[in-house]
């Protein structure tokens, strides 16, 4: 695992993690991703110059008192970029990292060669509302989050230290601030999704109960002519569930699908 | 010493859901038992003006059998007309639950008015629970707290129209009427379970803080940090802005009174504050300094809470007349509390007036020194 950098962002601070060689590619993490070097980053860091912060608030990033709203997570990432002098980027974001990689593609996809959204939430769907998350118990979110309840491990705190549950409770409220109410969505962003002129890959897990596949229809119907992808064997993480073949998707579509669509 | 009655208005029940706030289905309230709930608690409150209380007490909860007041305003409003003398606490209103605050200052308002000046108005953030109930974030509960007082107070004291801009509420027009009769406005409460935040808010503007189901050491040591906030704001702080809230038990003897406590006062602990842990704290409803140091103190949760804790811990008191009064000398004489809000239960609507009337002959009166003191005056307005 790559030792994180910090770097500063307009003011705010950001813990990195950075490693691979390629094009640049910028992931965002989902709820308690943050600080991680996983399998699914290591396999694209053999193709990308991975860049993969950890969001305000999160593992080793304090928290930004002045984000109130998830655009304001978006505009903090297009901060990054102009911070780190990276023009474009391919852009993937997981669960709550792909809400603000979709904010992010409605305000400025001109700045990305492409777009993975891994089970995103951020927006409504019809007949659907998500389970919630912050009214339940570790097993219940496990077993809501994830269809291989192994893969949870992954993310599993290192202990029960006083540090660590306030970390998780920093994180939480992290979320809460811009998820709680409406929760998990933004109601402006469904409609501004037909902005997005990148070749968009939406990746999902067949067993998603936290954002099922109700959801990518929802998606990929605002999204002109985006690309859907369903792994069989996943929840709401593909990207820890089958790590391997989720890069491996992600890969070749990033690497054939470069420029406007 | 003071002694207002306090009532949650529980549904008392029992069931197996590991939670009873939030997701305990209410299919499990039955209205018809509920309309004879109300009247006997409503008839006990009125009794307690009629045994000598100085106040009577109620207050907000949502979505729980633990207290069905989800308007503690609605509750004063019926004992406005039915009280006359006794002050009415309202401890208190969930200022960051509610998104239009200034109904609060105008249903206060009302309130004094109509009581002819009897209302004391508690401002609390609400439990945990309660963002679960309302929806609204937590992560802004206290900013929220700060930023509706101000506007109520405001309201209140500064001779409208303005106009408010806030973070959160904002009115081109802050203008209601009535004001309230109590000048330059009722005293404010704050009922807090000791975050330091809260201590220093609250010492800053002399309102009392009000210790509630809280451990005797913790209560002393709360105490403490008020008295020190209020002394580095150049005053010290009066024995009416030191108040607590614990259930009594009283009967003929102490065996008697154990067994009537262990028979009925367990259930607010053992279901009525059964939650699950998110309920408790909710996220950013707490500082992470707070959280921190509740992590490291932390005891057992209410359900835990066994009766030999609750009576060694000071979290009750229960015994004869004579015992009652001794251990109700360590909050008026070592903590020097002045005022000591409780609720009584004696397993029935008759039993809890039966103890409500033993408590006031062969308790209160021994605590009657300043009995010709309003306890509201200089304290609970900035």
């Amino acid at each position: 695992m790559p030792e994180p950098t910090r770097i500063v962002v307009r003011d705010t601070p950001v813990d990195l993690l950075r490693d691979g060689s390629g094009p640049p590619l910028l992931f965002l993490h989902g709820a308690g991703g943050g600080g991680r070097w996983l399998t699914f980053q290591q396999r694209l860091a053999e193709r990308f110059d991975v860049l993969a912060p950890s969001h305000p608030g999160h593992a080793g990033s304090p928290t930004a008192e002045w984000i109130e709203h998830i655009s304001d997570l978006a505009f903090h990432y297009l901060d990054l970029l102009d911070t780190l002098g990276l023009e474009r980027v391919h852009l993937a974001g997981a669960s709550f990292g792909g809400w603000i990689a979709a904010e992010m593609a409605t305000m400025a996809s001109s700045r990305l060669e492409s777009l993975v959204l891994i089970d995103p939430v951020g927006i409504k769907v019809e007949g659907w509302i998500y389970p919630f998350l912050f009214g339940m118990e570790l097993p219940q979110i496990v077993a809501t989050v994830f269809h291989n309840p192994m893969a949870a491990l992954a993310l599993a705190p290192p202990d029960m230290s006083i540090d660590t549950l306030a970390l998780l409770y920093r994180q939480n409220t992290a979320l809460a601030r811009v998820g709680w109410n409406p929760y998990l969505y933004n109601p402006l962003l469904r409609r501004r999704l037909a902005r997005i002129a990148t070749p968009t890959l939406l990746v999902w897990g067949a067993h998603d109960r936290l954002a099922p596949l109700v959801c990518a229809e929802a998606w990929r119907k605002e999204i002109a002519g985006a690309t859907l992808r369903v792994f069989d064997e996943s929840g709401h993480v593909p990207h820890l569930e089958e790590p391997d073949a989720v890069a491996a998707a992600v890969t070749e579509f990033c690497r054939t699908r470069k420029g406007t669509r | 010493m003071k002694f207002y009655y306090f009532h949650l208005m529980p549904y008392v029940m029992d069931h197996d859901e590991p939670s009873s706030w939030v997701t305990l289905s209410n299919r499990h309230y039955d209205p018809a038992v509920g309309h004879t709930l109300y009247h006997q608690y409503l008839d006990q409150l009125e009794f307690a003006e009629a045994l000598g209380w100085d106040g009577i007490c109620v207050n907000e909860h949502h979505q729980n059998c633990y207290g069905t007041m989800p308007s503690p305003n609605v509750m004063a409003a019926m004992l406005v007309r039915r009280t006359s003398r006794a002050k009415i606490a309202i401890l208190g209103n969930g200022l960051p639950l509610r998104e239009n605050p200034l109904r609060i200052a105008e249903e206060i308002a009302m309130l004094d008015v109509v009581s002819g000046g009897r209302i004391v108005s508690g401002f609390v953030r609400g439990i945990g629970a309660e963002y679960y109930s309302t929806a609204v974030n937590p992560t802004h509960s206290r900013e929220r707290f700060y930023e509706a007082a101000d506007l109520i107070l405001r309201a209140w004291t500064e001779p409208g129209p303005f106009a408010f801009d806030g973070k959160f509420y904002r009115y081109p027009f802050v203008n209601p009427w009535p004001r309230p009769l109590q000048q330059p406005h009722p005293p404010v409460w704050c009922p807090s379970q000791g975050s330091s935040e809260t201590v220093e808010w609250a010492a800053r503007r002399r309102f009392p803080y009000l210790m509630v189901f809280t451990p005797l050491e913790r209560i002393a040591q709360i105490y403490g940090e008020y008295r020190e906030a209020c002394e580095r704001h150049g005053y010290t702080a009066s024995p009416y802005q030191l108040t607590v809230n614990l259930p009594i038990c009283v009967a003929e003897n102490d065996r008697k009174a154990e067994a009537i406590a262990r028979a009925h006062a367990l259930w607010v602990y053992h279901v009525g504050l059964r939650m699950l842990p998110p309920y408790w704290q909710p996220p950013g409803y707490t500082t992470e300094a707070s959280l921190k140091r509740l992590l490291a103190t932390r005891g057992k949760m209410p359900t835990e809470l066994t009766y030999e804790d609750l009576e060694e811990g000071g979290y009750i008191i229960c015994g004869s007349p004579a015992t009652v009064r001794d251990k109700l000398r360590v909050f008026s004489d070592e903590l020097k509390a002045g005022i000591v809000c409780s609720g009584m239960n004696g397993g029935s609507h008759e039993a809890t007036l039966e103890m409500m009337q033993m408590f006031s002959e062969e308790v209160m009166p021994h605590f009657r020194e300043d009995a010709g003191v309003d306890e509201t005056v200089g304290v609970g307005r900035s």
